[in-house]
């Protein structure tokens, strides 16, 4: 009933004949609209991107370069000092070693005074060279 | 910590490392002569002379330092000691030193 009291036409026989209610187009049909993708190729070219990212990396590894150059010549300076210093660090070394060595050596002399033939202090090894005590000599805590 | 009396700095790895330009340059003679005398021969009984003549340069060497720029000797080798040894970290102390005591 209510349809019929929107859609009714003057002198209208039934329901049947109710003119259309639709939502449709506006006369003339609706303005054109674009589907057609439009990607424009201007900006830069392939060559001045390649060489701009060339630019960069190659600035970066400038930098990189520069960089390291500093922390050498950083590690250079603790090297140096290191150098330096080291002769004093072993002469003390050498002393305490000496004085330690003295030691062990008096009581293989006490403890083989009785053994003929036996020479305190000998190398082990047939080279010549001498080598620091690698069989815990220095450590009577253990003996 | 870096110096133990007024008169004697104590050779702490602090001090030695203040001092280590100074003793590349004043104690280089008897420095090499010791690293020589090692090479040829590692025994330490061979090279306790030159060691003994190390030892005495680097210590005159750091009395000598100390008694002409206490302050910034002290201020130096206590930077360092805090900062275990870290040049890039006592630049400020290190610059002082260097102008007060000018390596020769």
């Amino acid at each position: 009933m209510t349809e019929a009291a929107i859609r009714k036409k003057a002198g209208m026989a039934s329901v049947k004949d109710m003119p259309l209610l639709q939502d449709g187009p506006p006369p003339g049909g609706f303005a054109p609209v674009r589907y057609a993708r439009r990607i424009p190729s201007k900006g830069p070219s392939a060559v001045a991107i390649f060489l701009t990212a060339l630019g960069a990396f190659s600035w970066g590894m400038y930098q990189v370069g520069k960089g390291n150059k500093i922390r050498r010549a950083i590690k250079e300076e603790k090297y140096a000092a290191r150098r330096a210093i080291l002769p004093m660090l072993q002469a003390e070394e050498d002393e305490r070693f000496v004085k330690e060595w003295k030691k062990y050596l008096e009581e293989e002399a006490r403890i083989m005074k009785d053994v003929p033939g036996w020479k305190v202090g000998e190398s082990v090894y047939h080279s010549g060279r001498w080598m620091p005590p690698a069989t815990g000599e220095m450590r009577p805590e253990v003996w | 910590m870096a110096s133990a009396a007024s008169a004697e700095p104590v050779p702490t790895s602090a001090v030695l490392m203040s001092a280590s330009k100074h003793i590349a340059t004043r104690c280089r003679g008897e420095n090499v002569a010791f690293i020589k005398c090692k090479k040829d021969d590692p025994n330490p009984e061979k090279c306790l002379d030159k060691g003994r003549q190390v030892t005495r340069c680097v210590l005159s060497l750091l009395k000598d330092l100390h008694q002409k720029c206490t302050k910034e000797m002290d201020a130096y080798a206590g930077c360092m000691y805090y900062n275990t040894d870290e040049f890039e970290l006592c630049r400020k102390e290190q610059n002082e030193f260097e102008k007060a005591c000018p390596l020769s």
